[in-house]
């Protein structure tokens, strides 16, 4: 082992030699997610702030009087304005106005009759502002409501309870932390194996087709170390980058997820001293569960090293070995994207699919519902695979036809 | 010692056009020996199977048929012992670049199992041997290839190994650098190593080696002093030998 040790001891030294690599590897996710995430907060408060200060424009077709004292009751969150040139539809898409409201013409008798009259809203879905505009006047009219039906009661002396038989009153079981865990387990495990195969393909191309492609390869060959102990140790390299990468990636995002999401609750409870979901966070992020899921990243980034170290040692030269690896970057983003799939976890067969069994295993852990055998089962195979993987990758470079192939 | 027996080796490759596959027999029943305090010239022209032949004898080759034994090891049975008694040096080789020569004269001697301090202070003093002290400590990625080629001859005598073998030792070098390598060819000859030499440079081949062999097309002609060889052809030049093996070639003696 100590050939091994020595060869992920130069590997290292020579990526240290390159500053450019280091820097762009080890320290620019340290920056871009803090850079990013501070970013969209500021400009994510910035627009709710201002779409908050600001009335809504609201074009309102009244003729019975009654909705126009309700909607211009305080002048601050609705403006109504006069009707817009052309399509009240466009108008609304063009962002001229957030809202169209028509009242029944005969609002007036029907209220006076206590009947249902009907006020009809013209909105855009997909604009924030058009929905906080809608929420206004929902609001208003439900207040609104209220004190209409309030004095139907009392005309009629009944209690206020009358038009309330029940309430619906309810409790989160699994509270805000549970749900942030469920969305977080989705979609970890197609980060860290995105992370972790595209963080060491550079590097294992460079190390093993690139020492083909440079002729430095056959220096180390002629050394006195065992060529299963060359392999070995290129492995544990690209194996140690891609961990380093996905650790340092997916520290450097929850830092930055974590301020954010403390700087949006201090905001949305203006200056409470903390929200309630970052207490279920931080049991979510509770050794045990980390501690778990790294368990099972281990022999799934040895078998992605593997994956990259006998593609490199397969090719004649770095781009041969970039299009040979190139597919595995689809395969991973496919297996990631079909993990974050909703209802995956009820697929009896999955548990016994390699690598997919890595994700659902962090997924259950993650949303508090780990099945200690079905983890079990995707560790064994797992480390199974990398084993498989050590194996024939070793066998490979001991092949005339891989070394010397130009 | 270097001790050969009748080695055979040929390569499997594929036909572009056709998409068949052909066997190239490169190496067809070699057999030498070379002894301590001996510099064994290999002389043949490109393709010819002198770097084959060496590559076996370095390990890094199975042969497939024969046995080599490297001072009294089989190099096919256990290839890290022979490896670690040779000091292999050939043109296909290249240095890291983004190391010094100290660096990587430290590193490749922990590989060889010499202590990181010992591989240090070899490492410089064959660095003094080849002029190159001077830029132990500068990266080599602007180095010349003549200095590139004398920090691998540092790298493959850092071991202190009991048999060199050296492909192509002086290709691409000017006079001096060649000159400084073959010098040290010399040394290591009084030193008592056994030194194997493969190149195309006739001169150096007069001035350099005791006994040399003839490799074309995978047999080996010759295998006997520079001299003896010239008398038995009856030639001036050891290239008019070449030109001679070729010519029988075409007459089928060969």
């Amino acid at each position: 082992m100590r050939g091994a040790l020595l060869i992920v001891k130069k590997e290292f030294m020579e990526l240290s030699k390159d500053r450019k690599t280091m820097f762009f590897t080890f320290v620019m996710p340290l920056i871009l997610y803090p850079l990013i995430f501070s970013m969209m907060g500021k400009l994510g408060q910035n627009d709710e702030a201002q779409r908050v200060a600001k009335p809504s424009r609201v074009w309102l077709v009244d003729p019975s009087g009654l909705v126009a004292p309700v909607l211009g009751a305080d002048g601050k969150t609705i403006q109504v304005v006069p009707k817009p040139e052309g399509d009240v539809k466009q108008a609304i898409r063009d962002q001229k106005l957030e809202l169209a409201v028509e009242v029944d013409p005969k609002a007036a008798e029907k209220l006076a009759r206590h009947e249902t009259w009907t006020v009809k809203a013209v909105y855009d879905r997909s604009d924030d502002s058009s929905r906080l505009a809608l929420d206004r006047v929902k609001k208003a009219m439900a207040a609104q409501d209220k004190i209409w039906v309030g004095e139907r009661l009392q005309a009629i002396k009944a209690s206020a309870d009358l038009a309330v038989p029940t309430k619906v009153e309810t409790e989160d079981a699994g509270g805000v932390g549970r749900a942030i865990g469920k969305a977080l387990g989705s979609f970890l495990p197609y980060l860290l194996m995105i992370m972790m195969y595209s963080g060491a393909m550079q590097p294992g191309i460079y190390c093993t087709a690139g020492e083909k492609e440079r002729g430095t390869l056959l220096s180390l060959l002629t050394t006195s170390i065992p060529r299963s102990q060359i392999i070995i140790g290129k492995l544990l390299y690209v194996f140690s980058i891609g961990i380093i990468v996905a650790v340092i990636n997916l520290l450097s995002m929850s830092f930055s997820m974590s301020r954010l999401i403390a700087g949006e609750a201090a905001h949305a409870a203006q200056g409470a001293a903390a929200h309630p979901a970052m207490a279920d966070l931080a049991a979510l992020a509770s050794p045990a569960v980390l501690g778990l899921s790294f368990l099972l990243i281990i022999p799934l980034g040895l078998f992605f090293a593997n994956f990259i170290i006998l593609g490199g040692i397969q090719a004649r030269n770095t781009v041969e070995a970039g299009t040979a690896l190139m597919p595995g970057v689809f395969v991973v983003v496919f297996l990631g994207v079909f993990s974050m799939a909703p209802g995956i976890e009820k697929m009896a067969f999955l548990p016994y699919v390699p690598v997919l069994n890595v994700s659902l295993a962090i997924r259950k852990l993650f949303s508090q519902q780990a099945n200690y055998w079905e983890y079990a089962v995707a560790l064994g195979m797992t480390i199974g695979l990398a084993a498989l993987m050590t194996w024939v990758s070793t066998r490979m470079l001991n092949r005339e036809s891989a070394i010397f192939k130009v | 010692m270097i001790q050969i027996t009748d080695i055979y080796k040929s390569f499997i490759v594929k036909d572009k056009k056709t998409r068949s596959k052909m066997k190239i027999e490169a190496v067809k029943g070699i057999s030498l020996t070379v002894k301590p305090g001996e510099i064994y010239g290999l002389l043949g022209p490109n393709g010819a199977g002198k770097s084959t032949t060496l590559r076996m004898i370095a390990g890094l080759m199975q042969p497939d048929a024969g046995s080599i034994e490297v001072c009294g090891i089989n190099s096919q049975r256990e290839p890290e012992r022979a490896r670690a008694t040779i000091g292999y040096l050939s043109t296909d080789i290249s240095i890291y670049n983004r190391f010094t020569p100290r660096e990587l004269l430290k590193l490749f001697g922990e590989f060889q199992g010499v202590e990181a301090n010992v591989a240090e202070r070899r490492g410089i003093h064959l660095l003094e041997r080849l002029h190159m002290a001077e830029f132990a400590d500068v990266k080599m990625e602007g180095f010349s290839g003549g200095q590139k080629q004398k920090v691998s001859i540092a790298r493959a005598l850092l071991h202190d190994p009991k048999v060199v073998i050296f492909d192509e030792p002086t290709t691409g070098l000017d006079v001096l650098t060649a000159k400084t390598v073959l010098d040290l060819l010399k040394i290591m000859k009084s030193e008592g190593r056994t030194v194997i030499v493969s190149t195309h440079v006739m001169p150096m081949v007069e001035s350099t080696c005791d006994r040399i062999g003839i490799i074309f097309e995978g047999a080996l002609h010759g295998d006997a002093s520079p001299r003896e060889v010239l008398d038995r052809w009856g030639v001036k030049t050891l290239d008019e030998v070449f030109f001679q093996l070729v010519a029988d070639k075409e007459r089928g003696v060969a």
